[in-house]
């Protein structure tokens, strides 16, 4: 197990060299390949009505006139090594992972991206959790009551769920429960340790509607999954033995129905660490969504880069985890 | 485009014609019931109670905190609040509110030496907000730095372009430590002397851009100083959580007797940035927070509401913005150089479904000059019946296409920000309002961010695509016809990339007419004068089809106090705001 997991770790870093490679080329080499002359790309990083002299400056600080090489070469070495920033007035030192200096504020990237992910994964994690339960739950007992308003009810609203995007229900969600009605009342993230009910008070909206979204979804995967399952031979073999009905449905169905679900949990928790882009822009929350979505507003390469490399790096590692966890859920893998 | 009135790029007053209070009056008056555009001819809820929070959201935030660092409009208002340029606008409404008043000077700057020498005296007894004075020293380097192009890469470059000296190649204090701006000196602490190159009437305006608020040269840490600039104004940075919140309080050792033209009322100020754009409205509608700092208007959701309910309306305000949005008519891609086809262009559009795709009635009035009214020297005028024929004169447009040689009509391309909406439907009916004379546009839909590094700001890309009109947007950095225009229509302002002058007009009259706009000892009478003509030259030259003046609905959120619409930027002056 520990030699799968190094060579996992292993993979990771080979699997994140190739996002920023391919990041890179998708800001910086494929502008050139149209014809976009280091010039251009430096007018974009200055600000309005700029002197030439200006964007000359920028262009030679932000090296925008080096080969694509040397410029891709010193973003892997401050990632590696750490690079030494000129503020002006002085020489600050940014320490590995430095994902380099923001081209808009210039601020270094690494603390605003760690700044941010306390609000993702408070809002991931929990959510997570709130869909997770419900929806796992919805799905067993849709399936166990096949066909009966329950069942019928609870996958209309996963319809539903499935179907409306997040920014509208989320919209909604704030105008009744904010405005009109306002039982959570100005919704701005609070850090856990600041108001551990503060914080909870006001995710809760954020929660509920990424979970509304997830949960729908692992409840009709759950329901297929378990009636998928429940039909299997050693199902009925369990119940001929005697075991009671609960330790038939939990131990034996609901496990074995539970290995694609733990699959693509992996995935979508990975890929929400990286940012909940809808869900940040719609309700605020400066996690690493909105900070993704600023990031690309600006054309700011470092910060692209560095929420990029993170985000992938959080899939990578879900589904690392994904891969050890099948091994404790499902009796056919260990063996 | 000049002073950024950001809306997603884009952006009033008084202070202090608060009749309760001993600073600043102006024009209008003040008045504690309000209704519907109450606030842009008197003060609002006039008080000098203390206390209080007042919570600002932004759906994106300022360039810089660093007043010698930006170009938003909105943050030019709002660095008042903590950066003291020279000179200031005056705190007022109506065009009272376009006039510029001493700030840190003991009053105007005077040209002398055929105005290329303009001297300064600073106001005794002032102090940053960690106690130390202010100099005169100070305000040279705040200026110095801001040469240090690869570091503050935001603000204006009016002072490289202007000073003497060894200012076209002094690379700022941070490159070149030890040398010296020999265009600005400093005979004593007080007084402050900028030599230019050139004659340069409107230097009082430079003065009063932020990049004047002095700078204490051991406090400035360069590209960090936004995280916490030393305070010459009445707030102080209490923190900064940059792309999240800052907060401001007060400065203890600001006296307020030193500058009427901002007040020290609320305790706290408190800058929440990158706020959900309809969240904002609802905030504001529901009294979680006082004011948008984008100053743009509300969403069309909550345009909706205040305009529906008699309530909302009546703390609502519907000001001129002191932006325009127009369309650039290129004067070099054929067939587009010949005027009479810019002048069929002008004739056949729609005014009104142009004033439509840029938010209705309450998003604009229809333009019909090439500048918009809260500049000083505006006449209306309407060479192309935009008012008379809004729906657009067709005959008038096929007579000109005859004359240009093209009686059938011709194809041209235009540029647009296909990521903003109102650039995209103002495209969309532009070609809708002139295919009936045969004008076939082809549309370019490009990314706002590098729609002027790339694209329409590139006159040879705009030359080898066929691309005739650009939709384009301005905000002046001073309200007078040449802070205006001469980034627009400036012959010398062409560039081969962030050119914004993408009409390449270089017309000798209008060039000239610029020219002595800044000529020596020039009178506000002949400014005027010289100011109708560039507008009606450029309009001749049919080099712009204007839109809309365009204007804001914003909401004043009936807890502040002293609240007024300060004409040159277009939205509430966020000097003088106080709560109940």
């Amino acid at each position: 197990m520990i030699a799968f997991i190094i060579r996992r770790l292993i993979a990771t870093v080979f699997l994140l060299v190739i996002v920023s490679i391919i990041t890179f080329a998708i800001f910086f080499l494929i502008p050139r390949l149209a014809g976009q002359t280091p010039y251009q790309l430096a007018v974009q990083y200055v600000g309005r009505n700029p002197t030439r002299t200006a964007v000359l400056a920028i262009e030679q600080k932000l090296g925008l006139n080096e080969p694509i090489y040397v410029q891709y070469g010193r973003f892997l070495r401050g990632l590696v090594f750490g690079e030494h920033y000129n503020s002006g007035t002085s020489t600050t030192y940014c320490p590995p992972p430095c994902f380099g200096y923001s081209f808009k504020s210039q601020q270094p990237v690494w603390p605003q991206m760690v700044s941010s992910l306390p609000v993702t994964i408070s809002l991931a994690i929990g959510a997570a959790i709130l869909w997770l339960v419900g929806g796992v739950t919805i799905g067993v007992i849709s399936a166990l009551k096949r066909g009966t308003i329950f069942d019928r009810f609870s996958m209309g609203v996963a319809l539903a769920g499935v179907s409306l995007p997040i920014f509208f229900t989320g919209l909604i969600s704030l105008e009744l429960f904010s405005y009109k009605w306002p039982i959570f009342p100005n919704v701005t993230f609070v850090p856990f340790d600041q108001n551990p009910l503060l914080w909870a008070r006001n995710l809760v909206l954020p929660w509920v509607t990424l979970a509304f979204l997830y949960a729908a979804l692992y409840a009709r995967l759950t329901r297929a999954g378990m009636l998928e399952t429940m039909s299997e031979d050693y199902i009925r073999t369990a119940r001929a033995k005697g075991l009671p009905e609960h330790t038939v449905i939990v131990r034996h169905g609901l496990r074995a129905a539970l290995t694609p679900i733990i699959t693509i949990f992996g995935m979508d928790l990975g890929a929400l660490l990286g940012g909940a882009i809808l869900t940040e822009t719609t309700f605020s929350l400066h996690g690493l969504g909105l900070f993704t979505v600023l990031a690309v507003q600006n054309q700011d390469l470092p910060e692209i880069l560095g929420v990029t490399m993170l985000a992938a790096f959080f899939i990578v590692i879900a589904n690392l985890v994904v891969d050890i966890l099948y091994a404790v859920v499902d009796p056919r893998v260990r063996h | 485009m000049g002073l950024a009135a950001f809306a997603a790029a884009g952006s009033l007053a008084l202070a202090a014609c608060s009749s309760s209070s001993s600073t600043a009056t102006g024009s209008g008056g003040s008045s504690s019931t309000a209704g519907f555009n109450s606030a842009i001819t008197k003060v609002v809820n006039p008080s000098t109670k203390t206390g209080g929070t007042i919570v600002y959201d932004n759906s994106s935030g300022p360039d810089s905190t660093d007043a010698g660092n930006t170009y938003y409009a909105f943050n030019w208002n709002f660095t008042r609040l903590y950066a003291t340029p020279l000179m200031t606008y005056k705190s007022c409404t109506g065009s009272c509110g376009l006039t510029i008043v001493p700030a840190l000077a003991t009053a105007p700057g005077v040209g002398t030496s055929n105005d290329t020498v303009w001297t300064y005296h600073i106001k005794s007894g002032l102090k940053f907000s960690d106690g130390l004075p202010i100099t005169s020293a100070d305000v040279k380097y705040a200026v110095m730095r801001t040469f240090a192009k690869d570091v503050l890469v935001n603000g204006p470059s009016y002072f490289q372009v202007l000073l003497a000296g060894n200012a076209a190649t002094y690379k700022g204090p941070y490159k070149q430590k030890g040398v010296d701006l020999t265009s600005i000196t400093t005979p004593n602490a007080t007084t402050v002397v900028f030599h230019l190159n050139k004659p340069f009437a409107d230097f009082n305006y430079i003065a009063a851009i932020p990049q004047t608020a002095p700078v204490p040269q051991s406090k400035d840490t360069g590209a960090n100083y936004q995280n916490n600039p030393v305070s010459s104004g009445p707030y102080m940075f209490q923190s900064y959580q940059i792309n999240k919140q800052y907060t401001l309080v007060k400065n203890p050792n600001w006296n307020p007797s030193t500058d009427p033209q901002v007040k020290q009322l609320a305790d706290k100020v408190i800058v929440n940035l990158n706020v959900n754009a309809n969240d904002i409205d609802n905030r504001l509608l529901a009294g979680d927070i006082q004011m948008d700092q984008a100053g743009t208007g509300v969403q069309s959701a909550a345009r909706a509401k205040i305009l529906g309910s008699q309530t909302l309306k009546a703390s609502s305000d519907n000001p001129i913005s002191g932006f325009m949005w127009f369309e650039y008519l290129n004067t070099k891609v054929p067939p587009m150089n010949n005027v009479h086809c810019r002048m069929a262009v002008e004739y056949a559009a729609n005014k009104t479904t142009l004033q439509n795709a840029y938010g209705g009635p309450y998003g604009g009035a229809i333009a019909s000059t090439a500048m918009p009214p809260n500049i000083i020297g505006y006449q209306s005028f309407d060479l192309y019946a935009a008012k008379s024929h809004p729906n657009g004169d067709i005959p008038a447009a096929k007579n000109q296409l005859k004359l240009c040689g093209h009686p059938s009509g011709f194809s041209t391309g235009m540029a647009y920000r296909s990521d903003r909406p109102r650039d995209t439907a103002a495209a969309q009916a532009l070609q809708a309002a002139l295919s009936p004379v045969g004008i076939k546009l082809t549309l370019h839909g490009f990314p706002a961010a590098t729609y002027y590094s790339n694209y329409g700001g590139v006159p040879a890309y705009m030359h080898s695509h066929g691309i005739g009109i650009a939709t384009g947007g301005w905000g002046a950095d001073w309200p007078d016809a040449w802070g205006w225009f001469d980034e627009i229509v400036n012959g010398n302002a062409i560039a081969s990339a962030g050119n914004t002058n993408i009409s390449e007009l270089n017309d000798p009259v209008v060039n000239g007419d610029l020219a002595k706009m800044q000529s020596p000892g020039i009178s506000q009478t002949e400014k005027n004068t010289i100011a109708n003509a560039i507008d009606m030259q450029v309009m001749k030259d049919a080099v712009m089809l204007p839109a809309v003046y365009s204007k804001a609905l914003l909401y004043r959120s009936p807890s502040l106090t002293n609240v007024s619409v300060q004409p040159y930027y277009g939205m509430y002056n966020y000097g003088t705001l106080g709560v109940k």
